[in-house]
């Protein structure tokens, strides 16, 4: 491990401080240029035919009408791309097959969801892309449909695919299910458990599929040169990886696509995974000119990946002082239209924030005819946590204990197991729980129809493979260059850790989102990595600058470069030879970068460790509308441990919006099916996500335990904080009106029939 | 048989301190016939999963694509690299992907 990946408490003079973003005055003046804003002469419209059933089975596609439609210049269907052989391939958590991808990317024997790709085209304008889309006749037999995970997982229900045999089991299954896999986590002895316990409490529970809703929908443009060269200007959480599986799935050589970066209106990992990219490539190689597509807010919806939705069971045994000594959950995810729901996720994490010591966590993948799930902050955590931490309130109010008190008591600390295997190695969950007890929202009294709810939870964070390459201008100044998407405020956290570094002021670092061709692999921003990992390649490639200054100015000197260090921004001699050194600033040495050897970079690439986890505890406060059920939230606290917040103000922002997409899940969130599985709430209007009349300040409390494997003590903000969410409102409406809410969206009919005793 | 545990001594070297390796039922269950624990005497992570895969051929491909690796509980990814104390535990777990 590099010296520089150790953690070193040491006074900072940018981390910790709150200068504005590099990004932002593009983005408040609307001169940001996102996915759809990228446009090249001779350019077409790309749009896309979807289906209008749920589930069925395609017979036949004409499209020779809209061929020969005027202004028409390709046409696409699945049989534009190449098959691809059925394999799971990569971990199992999230194993992807090829051969689904390409069916969710465009239909090929049958439909699998109201909204499913079928056909596109590319045209002169829009208008003329939209006609002919209503001249592609596709022959359907209407096939039966199932939406919920319970119908989907019945013996008798229609199957999306007629070979599936559930994976995990031994012996297999002799006849096919919709349940793609089955999966069992445990330590302990579970049984022997819930015999020594003084009191058990179990229940179970239902999340509806929620969408990221992220404000920009899917966009890009693609060209296509006739030597097989093509180039990908788009949004997305990774372009290095959009790339990939654009390449994959097209059949061609990564190095054939460039793909540029867009600035990225949200994608809380619903921009994992390509969708309108392949579909735009192959419309570019078969018209020869350059196409965009950008999706309908309808089409996101209904075409790219909610969160899964579920049914879980959750029971835990007690002592009477409140430890907890055995906990057993059953977790059934909706995957979608094919598998690969984040139920692993889900057990993984759902009891990890506690020390019991027995444990089993079970869970289901299950397909049905909704869209393919997609990542969503903290995949699968949150779900499994609303389960748990319902019932860890309950088990806090059988022995009248309090429930922050009741969590600080089983809470896991280092050398506790965990149900996946490895025990925990990092401080931090306590000191969670702790600044939470102590905010002062904790002991504020409420009134009549009030409810105050409490949660934890557990998130891994991630580190990984990622790239920064470090440039230092003639002037001095300085370019930080990553193959990182900014998300969330990362390239000015990236550019605060390389202006500590090199002691240049921070306004003198220009942090840029470098192309596919421009700069080393960077993986996805997701799983709260970007500003461990990519920090860490930053603070290398600034570790290495500096060692290459410190030489040149050993020649500008001429004295032994042994006898330079960097220390305040300079160089400085420490040697003993007599004679006038002083400091060389950075600028004084650029200015010289040709007679000491040219340009001044240096690139590194890691495969980042020493991940540390993100822990989160959460209070809301909410009123019940006793005649309409309709709930207020009064007020939101989340703490969460971040290890070391770089821009405390990005991080607050983190945790904010966080809260915000947990509480509209709690509260309003859910797709809603009609008898025929058609989505019926595919827009902003009627899919319900809080607003800001909606929600009140939310207050963030910021643990640092710093993470000693960071050199600033980076442990990741993105996800862990939305964790716990859910059962924070769940638990303050359950303690307001005196019932226990054991279905999400908890909205107002379903509030009034738990207050009305069910009718 | 996620809670079996048995001790392979095949791949030790008499090492007074070898490395605990541990893999997940599930992962033992595909690949190591059920064998979830070994003892492997290396100085870094290449060094486990080549005895690894000597033991079991094609073993060590599957590591390095489908795993992350806790060593005394702190996850890192799987980099030859990576050094490997005596006496630590060393867990291989699924790869983790996140939102």
């Amino acid at each position: 491990m590099p010296d520089t990946m150790t953690f070193t408490k040491k006074e900072l003079r940018v981390v910790g401080t709150r200068p504005v973003r590099p990004d932002g005055v593009p983005k408040v003046t609307g001169l940001a240029r996102f996915g759809a804003d990228y446009s090249l002469p001779g350019m077409l419209w790309g749009r896309i035919l979807r289906s209008p059933h749920a589930h069925a089975r395609i017979r036949s596609i004409d499209t020779s009408k809209a061929q020969a439609l005027r202004g028409v210049k390709a046409v696409m269907t699945s049989a534009d791309l190449p098959e691809q052989k059925f394999e799971y391939v990569g971990p199992e958590r999230v194993a992807v097959n090829f051969w689904h991808m390409t069916r969710s990317v465009m239909a090929r024997e049958k439909v699998l969801f109201e909204g499913h790709p079928v056909a596109a085209v590319a045209a002169t304008s829009k208008t003329i892309a939209e006609e002919a889309l209503g001249l592609i006749e596709v022959d359907y037999e209407v096939l039966p449909h199932v939406i919920d995970v319970e119908d989907a997982m019945k013996p008798d229900a229609p199957l999306l695919f007629e070979d599936m045999i559930t994976r995990g089991i031994e012996p297999a299954p002799d006849r096919p299910s919709n349940i793609s896999k089955r999966i069992e986590l445990k330590i302990g002895d579970v049984e022997a458990g819930f015999a020594a316990a003084d009191e058990i409490v179990e229940s179970s529970f239902k999340t509806a599929p929620v969408h990221q809703g992220y404000i920009e929908p899917q966009a890009c443009l693609a060209r296509f040169d006739t030597d097989g060269q093509a180039e990908l200007w788009a949004s997305s959480q990774g372009h290095f990886v959009i790339r990939a599986l654009s390449a994959r799935l097209l059949g061609m050589d990564i190095g054939n696509l460039r793909v540029y970066p867009a600035e990225i209106g949200g994608g809380f990992g619903g921009k994992n995974v390509p969708y309108v990219e392949p579909v735009a490539l192959v419309l570019a190689r078969k018209s020869g000119h350059p196409v965009k597509i950008v999706l309908s807010r309808e089409e996101v919806f209904k075409g790219c990946g909610p969160a899964a939705g579920s049914i879980m069971t959750v029971k835990i045994g007690i002592k009477k002082d409140g430890r907890i000594v055995a906990a057993a959950g059953v977790f059934k995810f909706q995957a979608g239209a094919v598998p690969g729901s984040p139920v692993m996720n889900a057990c993984m994490c759902a009891f990890s924030p506690y020390d019991i010591p027995n444990v089993r966590s079970v869970g289901y993948d299950v397909v049905s005819n909704r869209p393919k799930t997609a990542a969503y902050r903290a995949p699968g955590s949150p779900i499994s946590a609303y389960a748990v931490e319902s019932v860890i309130d309950m088990a806090a109010a059988r022995i009248s204990m309090d429930p922050l008190q009741f969590r600080l008591k089983n809470v896991a600390k280092p050398g506790t197991p965990t149900v996946w295997g490895p025990k925990h190695a990092h401080e931090g969950f306590a000191e969670t729980i702790r600044a939470l007890m102590q905010h002062p929202a904790y002991t504020t009294p409420l009134n009549k129809n009030q409810g105050r709810g409490v949660a934890a939870g557990y998130w891994f964070n991630n580190g990984g493979e990622s790239s920064a390459a470090v440039h230092i201008n003639e002037d001095g100044t300085v370019l930080v260059a990553t193959g990182s998407s900014d998300l969330s405020g990362t390239r000015a956290s990236l550019a605060m850790m390389a202006a500590e570094t090199l002691g240049v002021e921070f306004d003198k670092v220009r942090p840029t989102v470098a192309d596919t061709a421009s700069i080393g692999y960077g993986h996805l921003s997701a799983g709260s990595r970007t500003t461990f990992a990519t920090g860490i390649a930053v603070v290398e490639a600034c570790k290495k600058v500096i060692g290459n200054l410190c030489a040149r100015a050993a020649m500008i000197w001429d004295v032994n470069a042994e006898d330079v260090v960097w220390d305040g921004g300079c160089a400085r001699y420490t040697g003993k030879k007599s004679g006038e050194f002083e400091p060389l600033s950075l600028k004084a040495i650029a200015v010289k970068k040709s007679v000491t050897g040219g340009p001044i970079v240096a690139e590194v690439s890691v495969n980042a460790g020493g991940v540390a986890p993100g822990f989160a505890a959460e209070l809301c406060d909410v009123e019940v509308d006793p005649e309409t059920g309709a709930v207020k939230v009064l007020r939101f606290v989340t703490a969460q441990d971040v290890g070391r917040a770089i821009h405390p103000s990005y991080v607050e922002g983190q945790l904010q919006g966080g809260a915000a997409q947990g509480i509209g899940w709690a509260l309003n969130e859910e797709y809603i099916y009609d008898e025929a599985g058609r989505l019926t709430n595919a827009g902003f209007l009627d899919y319900r996500v809080p607003v800001a009349s909606d929600l009140p300040r939310i207050e963030t409390v910021l643990v640092e335990v710093p993470n000693p494997n960071h050199p600033f003590g980076v442990k990741g903000v993105g996800e862990a904080n939305i964790v716990p969410s859910l059962a924070a409102v769940a638990n303050a409406v359950s303690r307001a009106i005196g019932q226990r809410m054991t279905e999400l969206p908890m909205s107002p009919p379903k509030i009034l029939k738990a207050m009305n005793g069910g009718r | 048989m996620t809670s079996e545990r048995v001790a392979s001594k095949g791949l030790s070297t008499g090492a007074r301190c070898p490395a605990r390796v541990i893999f997940t039922g599930d992962f033992s269950d595909r690949y190591t016939g059920s064998v979830r624990e070994f003892e492997i005497e290396a100085n870094n992570l290449r060094g486990v999963i080549k005895k690894l895969d000597e033991r079991y051929p094609g073993l060590g491909e599957r590591l390095e694509k489908e795993t992350t690796v806790a060593i005394d509980g702190e996850i890192h990814e799987v980099d030859y690299s990576q050094p490997v104390r005596p006496g630590c535990e060393i867990f291989f777990i699924p790869k983790i992907e996140g939102g």
